[in-house]
């Protein structure tokens, strides 16, 4: 019989897959690493092998890690810009020793190794370490892959046979990323942490670390710090004509919405008021539609967790893996955000057809109300957007685990369900030479919003009757008045969006920088204060209309900024308002830091996303093979380093900053 | 024969609703060599010339169409009257624009983003690249740089194609008057309209408080700027805007 060694990501996926493959009979053995099993069982994976005897172990997470010598390990020499051409050397973690020794001892054993790690690209590299380790065991092991996407029985039993090679490309892109991180990361950590901790005072303690997502994650977060703090409020005039008929009042808007101009309105008032009949121009009445929503990436899910559930985006996502290690719903890092046709979705429905919450608008999808899910745009190729996978009843799962996977479910059943249909009635108005409209919604058909709590989508009053060319008095025409406001801080939600849109970080560490300016005393959090509906386009109720798409197509980053006035119909009620919403606000250390980089007169700041935009693209070049490690290695580390160089020209500037803002002086001068 | 040119460039001049220049300053333009340089070429440099010039040059015009073409005074120095319309065709010369759709504080910031070499697309950050890099890949992300993109960029709705402007124009005699769009003309905008440019006011544009009412139908872009004054207009924008949006200090 082939002896097979497999090997997962971490202990529970082992065992998982071990219970699937063996049918739930395998023997247990104890390694010499705590939380790592070896499970024994057999299996037939058929051809070329058969019928074999497996042993399933674990990993848990990276077994190696990059370092640089012992003679770089003192902080002051050598120079830290020599990091980056140092050797450097990949070792077992002093952690991982026993796994390592495990796998190459078993490796030793087999015929075959077949890795089960998570399928993404952090996932490949792990199982090109645990390939070199294996290799140390058993130099020609076969090295095959499985492919899967959650730990459902059915699934996993599919790619046990459908195994395929690792790809080195991917564990190629990690590598190269992992050595910049390190690199760069060492370099200006040390560079900065030397250079500024003299400074003396709060600065003579403190670690300033560098990261080249961190920054540009708290340069976020600075600039939208001072947008606020610099924020001049103006004033704007409008125009607001009312009518009142069928006992309705109607409120028609001014076509030019606000003028920053009091004399100009005035005059386009006055035109209204000596015009004294206002004509109808246009009556329109069409069904309309609030579009459900598309299939939950994780993204999304981090920012609907913030916005909705009182998480953050790193709990969200935590919460997310432990339901998937579970085994009820699908991998949480994914891109896609459209179902592959072939999925049987309505067999997954099916499945949550127990629930008392959602169970009955199940049950109506199952008898023939299921719609095919939206197709987004994105597809990673590797993973289907994030869905429940099993039913988990509540008492199975915690607190925040529950949160989570409600949202996942209610999430993938509004995905199944209908968009939400209503009558939409719109009024033009022509008054003198200005033009005015008014809206009207009925909600017809609420469908997916009832198992949806998100969104919201709610009806005005019916507009009262209008004929086409017909002259009639206003009741009332009145000049109205406003200012401007600030935008908000940054939510979790929104920084996440941005690091999204200017692609900082994947859509699986995005968290993990966002708890690191926290960390590092860079910036901190706020609850929001009482302030009415934001500004900034975070809310993402856009009315009936689909969002045009725009950028990387994900109908992020494209949405109407400020004022977004597209569908004022309805749905405008949800938004700020609503406690817990958290801000980021950037400490003075962390201004100091941004502004230090910003106002050197490099082409790019650090603190600005497009040199680790480039990095990212070139990451996915390296997976599509149109570049290769070596050649971004190179091509990275120049530029840092010419960065760095130009750092440490301008240093003066940088204390400069750290003075004026973590010290309050200088800025007089500043 | 010389003689007669003036007068056969200026009624050339005239069909194309340009205003009349006078002979003193044809004559000057017309190089003394004989024969001379043809009509057609004698009139486009006319035309180019006054379009470039600032029209209130003494002597520029021919006194008669001064007289004329201009702006009665009593129209717009008179806040008193809801309603006039212009007597004449009248050709002014544009002195300022401002989009009034927009607060001038989020046409600072944008402003100062692009100075930064930023711009943004949605909630995506942009690299500005300066005008003479121009020309890789990525060209259309640096389009109008220094012009149409003062309009674009944000939400809001009223932007470029739907904001309301507010115009300073003069004519020949000095008297400067305020325009805004009482309906949208498509050939206004920040960054498309220039300083020095000539338009014309049609007979019967109608006049509110004395406020020329700029509406498609009335009113015709000449073309044409005055290289100075759009310079200094430009480079003084930033200033004019923070100053007007009540910006007192900077960071």
């Amino acid at each position: 019989m082939t002896r097979i060694l497999c090997v997962a990501e971490k202990p529970s996926i082992s065992k998982a897959v071990a219970g699937h493959l063996s049918g739930g009979h395998f023997q247990t053995a104890n390694t010499r690493d705590t939380y790592t099993k070896n499970y024994t069982f057999n299996f037939d994976f058929g051809p070329p092998w058969g019928h074999s005897e497996v042993t399933m172990t674990a990993v848990r997470g990276h077994i190696t890690q990059l370092d640089f010598p012992d003679d770089y390990k003192r902080w002051e020499y050598p120079p830290p810009e020599r990091l980056f051409d140092a050797r450097i050397q990949k070792s077992i973690s002093s952690d991982k020793k026993n796994i390592a020794k495990n796998i190459e001892d078993q490796a030793r054993r087999s015929d075959v190794l077949i890795i089960w790690t998570d399928c993404d690209r952090e996932g490949e590299h792990i199982g090109g370490e645990i390939r070199d380790v294996a290799r140390k065991g058993k130099p020609g092991i076969v090295v095959r892959r499985a492919r899967f996407s959650n730990i459902e029985r059915a699934h996993i039993l599919n790619a046990a046979r459908q195994l395929v090679a690792l790809d080195d490309k991917q564990v190629d892109a990690v590598d190269a990323r992992i050595e910049l991180d390190l690199r760069i990361g060492f370099a200006f950590t040390r560079f900065l942490t030397l250079k500024l901790r003299p400074l003396g005072g709060p600065m003579s303690e403190l670690m300033l670390s560098y990261g080249s997502c961190q920054f540009p994650t708290l340069g976020f977060v600075v600039d939208r710090y001072f947008r606020v703090k610099n924020f001049v409020p103006e004033a704007f005039w409008g125009i607001k004509v009312i009518h009142e008929r069928d006992d309705i009042r109607v409120t028609f808007n001014w076509i030019r919405h606000r003028l920053f101009d009091r004399m100009a309105v005035t005059i386009l008032f006055e035109r209204c008021i000596l015009a004294r009949y206002a004509k109808v121009t246009k009556v329109q009445e069409k069904p309309t539609k609030k579009w459900k929503p598309l299939p939950l990436t994780t993204v999304e899910m981090q920012k609907m967790a913030t916005r909705f559930l009182r998480m953050t985006g790193q709990e969200a996502l935590s919460m997310a893996e432990k339901l998937y290690n579970q085994g009820f719903i699908s991998y949480p890092r994914t891109e896609t955000d459209r179902f592959d046709k072939g999925m049987n979705l309505q067999a997954l429905v099916q499945k949550q057809t127990p629930d008392n919450r959602w169970g009955q608008f199940a049950q109506n999808l199952v008898d023939g109300a299921f719609q095919q899910p939206r197709q987004g745009r994105n597809d990673d190729k590797a993973h289907p957007p994030i869905h429940p996978v099993t039913y988990a009843d509540p008492s199975v799962l915690n607190e925040n685990e529950k949160k989570i996977y409600e949202l996942v479910v209610r999430r993938f059943l509004a995905c199944c369900s209908e968009d939400a249909k209503g009558v939409s009635t719109g009024v033009e108005i022509i008054y003198g030479d200005e033009s005015f409209n008014a809206h009207g919604l009925i909600v017809v058909e609420r469908n997916y919003l009832d198992v949806y709590p998100y969104e919201n989508w709610t009806g005005t009053a019916q507009l009262p009757r209008f004929r086409v060319g017909e002259r009639f008095e206003p009741l009332e025409a009145e000049m109205t008045e406003g200012k401007t406001t600030p935008p908000g801080y940054l939510t979790e939600a929104d920084l996440i969006a941005l690091m999204d849109a200017n692609g900082i970080g994947t859509d699986a560490t995005m968290a993990e920088h966002i708890e690191k300016i926290q960390e590092r005393q860079y910036a901190r959090t706020v609850e929001r204060a009482g302030r009415g509906g934001n500004q900034n386009g975070a809310d993402d109720d856009n009315a009936d209309a689909p969002a045009a798409r725009g950028g990387r197509g994900r109908g992020r980053g494209a949405r109407d900024g400020r004022g977004g006035r597209g569908g004022r119909g309805g749905g405008t009620a949800r938004g700020g308002g609503r406690g817990g919403v958290r801000e980021f606000i950037p400490t003075s250390l962390g201004v100091a830091l941004i502004e230090g980089f910003d106002r050197m007169s490099f082409d790019t700041s650090l603190g600005k996303p497009f040199l680790r935009k480039e990095m990212e693209l070139q990451m996915k070049a390296i997976c599509e093979g149109r570049t290769t490690k070596q050649a971004v290695l190179a091509d990275s580390i120049s530029k840092y380093r010419q960065v760095y160089e130009q750092s440490q020209g301008e240093l003066g500037t940088l204390t400069a900053a750290c003075r004026q803002y973590v010290f309050g002086n200088g800025a007089a001068a500043g | 024969m010389a003689a007669d040119l003036p007068t056969q460039i200026q009624s050339a001049l005239r069909t194309h609703t340009l205003p009349t220049p006078s002979r003193p300053w044809l004559r000057a333009l017309i190089p003394n060599r004989i024969p001379p340089p043809p009509l057609a070429s004698l009139i486009a440099t006319a035309r180019m010339r006054l379009l470039a010039s600032d029209l209130t040059t003494p002597s520029l015009l021919d006194p008669s169409y001064s007289a004329e073409h201009h702006i009665p005074p009593r129209l717009v120095n008179n806040p008193e009257i809801d309603i006039g319309r212009l007597p004449c065709d009248v050709v002014v010369q544009v002195l300022d624009i401002e989009n009034l759709s927009r607060s001038r504080w989020e046409q600072v910031e944008e402003m100062e983003a692009v100075a930064r070499g930023e711009m943004t697309r949605g909630r995506e950050v942009i690299r500005v690249v300066s005008e003479q890099e121009e020309g890789e890949e990525g060209g259309g992300d640096e389009r109008g740089v220094n012009g149409v993109n003062a309009n674009e960029g944000n939400g809001g709705g009223n932007t470029g194609a739907k904001a309301t402007h507010k115009l300073v124009f003069q004519d020949c005699t000095g008297e400067k008057v305020i325009g805004i769009e009482l309906n949208r003309v498509e050939q206004i905008g920040i960054g498309r309209t220039n300083i020095g440019e000539k338009w014309l006011l049609r007979k019967d544009t109608r006049i509110s408080r004395g406020v020329i009412m700029l509406e498609p139908t009335y009113c015709q872009v000449l073309g044409g700027r005055v290289e100075i004054w759009h310079k200094v207009w430009l480079d003084g924008r930033l200033a004019r805007l923070k100053e007007a949006a009540g910006v007192n200090d900077r960071r």
